[in-house]
């Protein structure tokens, strides 16, 4: 209730005053100090009265590529035509809109700049005298894209077979067979995780589904969200029948309110036509689902974190195990999956698992959404088939931006690291190269590389949903700093690795920035990030120095003209 | 970590006893045993033990963890965020261990699994290097606390990074780049300092899982993440009950007394003080099964002292906050000005809040020549010492064997009630509040300390007792009747405001006083009234005890308390059981008289106060206003008073133009009490002064001497707004930026207040000033006893 209730004040108020808070605590009989907890944790609420207009400017991979900085001072200049104070301009951390980058947010609502900070003018201006903001319009058309079995149609077929005789382990075979797996970025087997829910002792037992995108670089999932939405919901509902749950949730970050609309509309929709609710398409069986917004931050994303903000708490992800899948939401076992992993479950129950795994190319299986931002040509998202090669994945962008050379990708968003065009043999695991390169080879082409996740996982990479591409222009220990520096401000500062280890990264990157880090340094930042990978709670702590230590090993030159305070 | 996975709730029995818990939970309970490998050492451990909650009450199992599995393998696993009263948070990261695996597991919360092979830093090179990052890390992100004297053995950070090898003295590897996070000193007791807090958890977990208070809880996320209390109010402003939990947990010193806090002006007194370690004070028997933690943590709170023969320990009438535990060697306690305590004697005799205030102040502000009304028959004086003081010859001496004296000035901030002289070479520890009142909670000081009362202090406490000095006046006798005592009596302790017993109540005990003041009162229609304040020597409880006797049959509810008690401040008592006390009346018929007639004299006064109903005066708004505690008010007579403000002219023309007087203030019946300095007992506007400017010279005003900084926190910290903030001109000239080329004068804010005109012949000019004889300077109790005497005669011209 906290955190809706804190919401429902907020839009009434437009901020938290402290005796909304005290009248709350009242009425809620929660101490103080549980609601100030929660209060002053998520970015979406305002312990003080927000100014007039309220400008933020994503700062994140894609958009600091695309000029963030200077756009934002752009954006500094025009608001020093205002009286003081009455427009602040912030930075922001990613808002899913990095194909379209540099992004922004006037008063909570969103949009894209063009690289340029004059449509921010008007709708400064247009804020200042309290007209209505203009909503952003987004492209509702059909996906066009193999995930959506219906083509734009929201007909719920899977659900139908369910009921026309379908056995949860029979559905569980067909997800096995084709290998379908968790596309937040884990990569976990979804029948596994099905499974593991299914036989765990405990009632009830809930359903999420992760739409919480933050990573910088990733935005597949507001494009299933806005124009796909029925295929998460039925995607769901065959989860909550198979795991035997009767309530589930949309977890949905704030900053997708197309995303927001479109899923309550189609929710409303399915009730309507009884696939959802109380009794579904008249079986017996019962299915609740509701949204739920996030209330904000990138490490709710984290599977526990987002129960922990579910459950009205700070969202710092809990130590595990146990799991989800044993102790998820409320203790009770709990699916939590990404919005394209149940979105691509209709299909695979109406064409069978060899449908989805014969998609994958060379040998790999299955059929994924890339995010691909950056310099490439058409920044998108686009349907890829697991295996297929960074080089063919560029092509499917468009190519490189003006035809430059590419130089350096980052596979997973900020959290892979950056690979730069030719990876050096001594950097590479001895078992990749005798399997994956000729003999003899001293350098691994990153475009040829198989996207896939045993071929990634054998190189030590991560494959993410984000794939952002870098040409020869580009500066990769200012990148670094760049993503060591989101991750130390979406920490949410629970254990000491992340929270403070972040902040040092970051302070030692400037640092070498600024050409003034001391002999011995770049061997302790090595340290901190092996320390960090080995000691934080979650992934965000674990992966948190990848960015920093990745162009370290890989971008020795670099790194070495910084330390001598050569700027390259 | 609760367990919450099956809604059947089954019955097990577990240690002896049934509980009903979920079936799961029953089935980790009952599960077998399972075996793992800590460093190569095979430890057994069960699967889960029964824990309780300590706010429920409710059963449930508690996870053996692998931290569990290394204590029980003796192998040392270095914790910070750990504690084993409290639930895991595995925040800290510390107590990493290998366990097989991508990552590296935190073994306080790490469940126990069979075949576990557990390998921590003493065997796994890895785990070693990453603690030693994660020490280095947090030792370049915190300050030590401010202000504080920093032991190493109190920050167990630096406990950690001394067992893992981590040299502490040599630069960090890291930046050090640490900001101010912000301190916190709004409370009276806890300081905080968030530049020296490694968000650990511990004080969090303390406050709402240790001991429900609900006030504590982490602000803000990231590298900004902070304690705060409730919705991030100043500690000393949130609902925070200053239980201290919070500071017992810390682990670095974020959180501690503001006695370590503040350089206290004690610590430079001389002889010098030398520190004690936790470890010193434990072999001390008061000190057994006290917390070495608590000992360690108030390290500060604590010092040595040695003095030669001859030099003085304390003297009559200072103020202090420090109590004394007698080491070795001889003291002597004595009164130095032989008059003082004929007065002394006088009031504390006396049953009203005239003697309750006078007590304390006379020796302070009236050095009269001798009071004709002396009771030439008090031979005992009572001070704050286990013995007693012979008046022909008040002397004594204080011996090891006494242990404690000076508990009173410490706890309730009296004056020191006799000055004590060093007779052979002593040792002493000198101990400030806080750890006073953790010996106080301990049973075995206060076994200790009862003890003492019975072998020591018995003799010349009943001695003290008029009621018994004047009954039996046969020393032999009166030997033979504190033999007859010595089992009888119990010591009690209470706190200010503390109930010794309720009007309506069945009576039980009768009572001596024999430290501290206890308020007798009654509920009226209208409100409570005080009926009497008694002090030390005094006595009280005995009417109800005695209702059975004939004399007093129809006067009186038999066996029923006929007024409530309660301690205005630290108050000490000597407790004697209903039988006791009865075999005592028919044993000893001249303290039965005596007490007879008293009673009869209460009972009196009792009735005939009921019939005045206009003498209900509203002892709660008195004390709300914080009346009691004055020494010194500057009373308004509103009956006189033309409001011609003479009183505020005469304060502002003593003092260079700035009045320290405003004629406006609270009333309390019809009297004003002007905004002045009241000289309070316990002035809550010397605490936190950073240069010490404010301050008690040798008598009882408060003086704001002239190296205020303008800091304003005085002023603040006076409940009653009676310190101002004024600019005074410093002779210094700047530029005018407005007008440049002009120069303007340079003023520096200070605190001023009322110093009763010290610095003139001692009449305050306001009273002087005053053409109606409508102001007066009074204590408390006579502004009480004032009050009374004019509703009685109120009273009297309407009946």
């Amino acid at each position: 209730m906290i955190v809706q209730e804190l919401q429902k004040i907020q839009e009434r108020c437009g901020w938290l005053p402290a005796e909304e808070l005290r009248a709350l605590s009242q009425r809620l009989t929660v101490p103080l100090h549980r609601l100030h907890e929660v209060a002053s944790y998520y970015p979406l609420y305002r312990l003080k009265p927000p100014p007039r207009v309220d400008v933020k400017i994503c700062r994140d991979m894609a958009c600091h590529m695309a000029g963030a900085e200077r756009v934002r001072a752009e954006v500094e200049m025009i608001a020093s035509e205002y009286p003081a104070g009455s427009v602040a301009v912030d930075g922001v951390s990613c808002l899913g809109r990095c194909d379209k980058a540099v992004a922004a947010a006037v008063n909570d609502h969103h949009y894209v700049l063009s690289q340029t900070s004059e449509s921010l003018r008007q709708l400064i201006s247009k804020a200042y005298s309290k007209d209505p903001l203009p909503h952003a319009h987004w492209d509702m058309s059909p996906l066009g894209l193999t995930i959506d079995v219906y083509n734009g149609r929201s007909e719920y077929l899977a659900v139908k077979r369910w009921f026309e005789g379908m056995e949860a382990n029979a559905l569980l075979k067909e997800l096995e067979v084709s290998g379908l797996r968790g596309m937040g970025g884990a990569g976990f087997p979804t029948f596994r995780k099905w499974m593991a829910v299914r036989g765990a002792p405990g009632q009830p037992k809930y359903v999420v589904c992760n739409a919480d995108e933050s990573e910088p670089g990733t935005f597949k999932d507001r494009e299933l969200l806005r124009r796909a939405p029925w295929l998460v919901i039925e995607g769901m509902v065959l989860a909550a029948l198979v795991v035997g749950a009767e309530k589930g949730w949309i977890y949905i970050r704030h900053e997708y309110p197309d995303g927001i609309d479109a899923v309550r509309a189609e929710l409303k929709r399915a009730r309507e036509a009884g696939i959802i609710g109380s009794n579904i398409l008249g079986k017996g069986k019962t299915f609740e689902l509701d949204i739920f917004i996030s209330p904000g931050g990138y490490v709710q994303g984290e599977e526990s974190a987002l129960l922990e903000a579910m459950e009205d708490r700070r969202g710092e992800p809990r130590n595990k195990p146990p799991f989800p899948v044993f102790q998820g939401l409320y203790g009770k076992p709990t699916v939590i999956n990404n919005v394209e992993t149940l979105s691509w479950v209709p299909g695979i129950v109406l064409h069978g698992g060899s449908w989805y795994r014969d998609m994958g190319v060379k040998g790999a299986t299955g059929m994924r959404l890339v995010s691909i931002s950056g310099d490439v040509a058409k920044p998108g998202v686009y349907e890829a088939p697991l295996g297929q090669t960074l080089r063919e994945l560029i092509e499917l962008a468009g190519g490189m931006a003006g035809g430059r050379p590419f130089k350096a990708v980052a596979l997973s968003g900020p959290s892979g690291g950056f690979y730069p065009a030719q990876v050096p043999v001594s950097e590479l695991p001895p078992k990749f190269v005798q399997t994956k390169m000729p003999v003899g080879a001293t350098q691994f082409d990153m475009l040829d590389l198989a996207l896939d996740f045993n071929t990634c996982g054998e190189m030590g990479a991560m494959l993410g949903a984000a794939c952002i591409v870098y040409n020869d222009t580009r500066d990769m220990v200012n990148q670094a700093l760049n993503a060591v520096s989101f991750y130390r401000n979406e920490s949410c500062g629970k254990c000491v690795p992340c929270r403070v280890g972040g902040q040092k990264m970051v302070e030692m990157t400037t640092e070498l920035v600024e050409g003034r880090s001391p002999p011995g340094r770049l061997e302790l930042m090595r340290d901190l990030g092996e320390t960090m990978g080995l000691t934080s709670i979650c992934g965000l702590g674990q992966v948190a120095s990848n960015p920093v230590t990745s162009v370290l090993k890989l971008f020795p030159e670099e790194v070495e003209a910084y330390r001598k305070g050569q700027k390259p | 970590m609760s367990i919450n996975l099956s809604e059947e709730i089954v019955p097990v029995v577990l240690e002896g006893q049934v509980v009903e818990l979920e079936k799961s939970a029953a089935e980790l309970l009952t599960a077998p045993r399972v075996k793992l490998k800590i460093d190569g050492i095979e430890v057994e451990m069960p699967r889960a033990t029964l824990a309780t909650d300590p706010n429920t009450g409710r059963k449930f199992p508690r996870l053996t963890t692998v931290y569990d599995a290394a204590v029980e393998a003796k192998v040392a696993v270095p914790v910070l965020c750990h504690r084993d009263h409290m639930t895991p948070v595995a925040v800290c990261r510390f107590c990493t261990v290998e366990v097989g695996g991508r990552v590296l597991a935190a073994a306080c919360h790490r469940a126990v699994e069979p075949g576990l092979d557990v390998k921590t830093h003493k065997t796994s090179a890895k785990v070693r290097k990453a603690i030693g990052v994660l020490t280095e890390l947090l030792l370049a992100d915190k300050h030590p606390p401010r202000g504080a004297h920093l032991e190493s053995e109190r920050d167990e950070l630096l406990s950690v990074a001394a067992e893992l090898g981590i040299k502490t003295d040599k630069p960090s590897r890291f930046p050090l780049t640490v900001r101010d996070r912000g301190r916190d000193e709004s409370s009276m007791v806890i300081a905080v300092d968030h530049s020296s807090c490694i968000l650990c958890d511990r004080c969090v977990r303390a406050c709402n899982e240790i001991r429900n208070n609900q006030v504590l809880g982490r602000a803000g996320k990231g590298y900004t993440a902070r304690i705060a209390f409730d919705l991030d109010n100043p500690m000393g402003e949130s609902d925070c009950v200053s239980c201290g939990e919070c500071m017992v947990s810390c682990p670095t010193g974020a959180l501690s007394n503001r006695a370590v806090v503040e350089a206290k002006p004690w610590i430079g007194a001389k002889p010098a003080a030398t520190a004690v370690n936790a470890d010193d004070l434990l072999s001390h028997p008061l000190f057994e099964g006290i917390s070495r933690a608590f000992l360690a943590w108030n390290i500060q709170s604590v010092v040595r002292r040695v003095y030669e023969p001859g030099e003085i320990v304390c003297r009559e009438g200072e103020f202090g906050s420090s109590a004394f535990i007698i080491e070795e060697g001889d003291l002597e306690i004595f009164l130095d000005a032989e008059m003082k305590h004929a007065a002394k004697s006088k009031s504390s005799q006396r049953t009203g809040i005239f003697g309750l205030v006078k007590t304390v102040v006379t020796g302070l502000a009236k050095r009269e020549t001798k009071s004709p009304d002396v009771d030439a028959r008090r031979n005992y004086i009572p001070i704050d010492a286990p013995v007693s003081l012979e008046m022909a010859r008040p002397i004594a001496t204080l011996t090891p064997a006494d242990i404690l004296f000076g508990e009173m000035t410490c706890m309730s901030s009296y004056p020191r009630s006799a000055t004590v002289r060093a007779k052979t070479r002593v040792k002493l520890l000198e101990i400030q509040r806080n750890v006073l009142y953790t010996l106080q909670r301990s049973k075995k000081a206060k076994s200790m300390l009862d003890d003492v009362y019975r072998k020591r202090s018995i003799d010349s406490h009943l001695r003290g007792v008029a009621l018994f000095a004047d009954a039996i006046t046969n020393n032999a006798e009166f030997n033979a009747f504190v033999e007859s005592m010595r089992d009888k009596v119990k010591l009690v302790r209470l706190n200010p405001g503390d109930t010794v017993f309720r009007q309506g109540d069945l009576a039980d005990n009768f009572y001596l006083v024999r430290v501290g003041f206890v308020k007798v009162s009654q509920g009226r229609p209208g409100g409570e009234i005080a009926i009497a304040y008694i002090g030390p020597g005094g006595h009280f409880g005995e009417i109800a005890l005695m209702s059975q006797l004939l004399e007093l049959a129809d006067k009186t509810l038999p066996g029923v308390r006929i007024a409530t008690v309660s301690a205005l401040d630290h108050v000490d008592l000597v407790s004697i059981a209903a039988t006791d006390f009865l075999e005592l009346l028919s044993r000893y018929p001249t303290i039965r008289a005596a007490l007879l007639k008293e009673a009869e004299r209460r009972l009196d006064q009792n009735r005939a106060l009921t019939k005045k109903g206009s003498t209900e005066i509203n002892l709660g708004e008195f004390l709300k206003q914080g009346l009691m505690d004055a020494q010194s008010l500057l009373v308004l007579d509103l009956e006189k008073c033309t409001r011609c403000d003479e009183c505020t002219k005469a304060c502002a023309d003593t003092h260079q133009g700035v009045t320290r007087l405003v004629r406006e203030g609270l009333r309390f019946e019809n009297f004003l009490v002007a905004s002045s300095c009241r000289s309070c007992l316990d002035p809550h506007c010397m605490v936190g002064c950073p240069v010490g400017s404010i301050r008690r010279r040798s008598s009882r005003e408060i003086v704001i001497e002239d190296w205020c900084i303008g800091c304003g926190k005085c002023a603040e910290n006076c409940p009653y707004g009676n310190i101002n903030m004024h600019p005074f001109p410093t002779g210094k000239k700047m530029a005018d930026p407005n007008q440049p080329g002009r120069t303007i004068p340079v003023v520096q804010q200070k605190a001023t207040m009322c110093d009763l005109c010290s610095s003139l012949d001692g009449t305050p000019s306001c009273v002087y000033a005053c053409p109606h004889d409508a102001a007066h300077r009074m204590t408390g109790g006579e502004l009480m006893t004032l009050s009374i005497r004019r509703a009685d005669r109120l009273a009297g011209t309407k009946s």
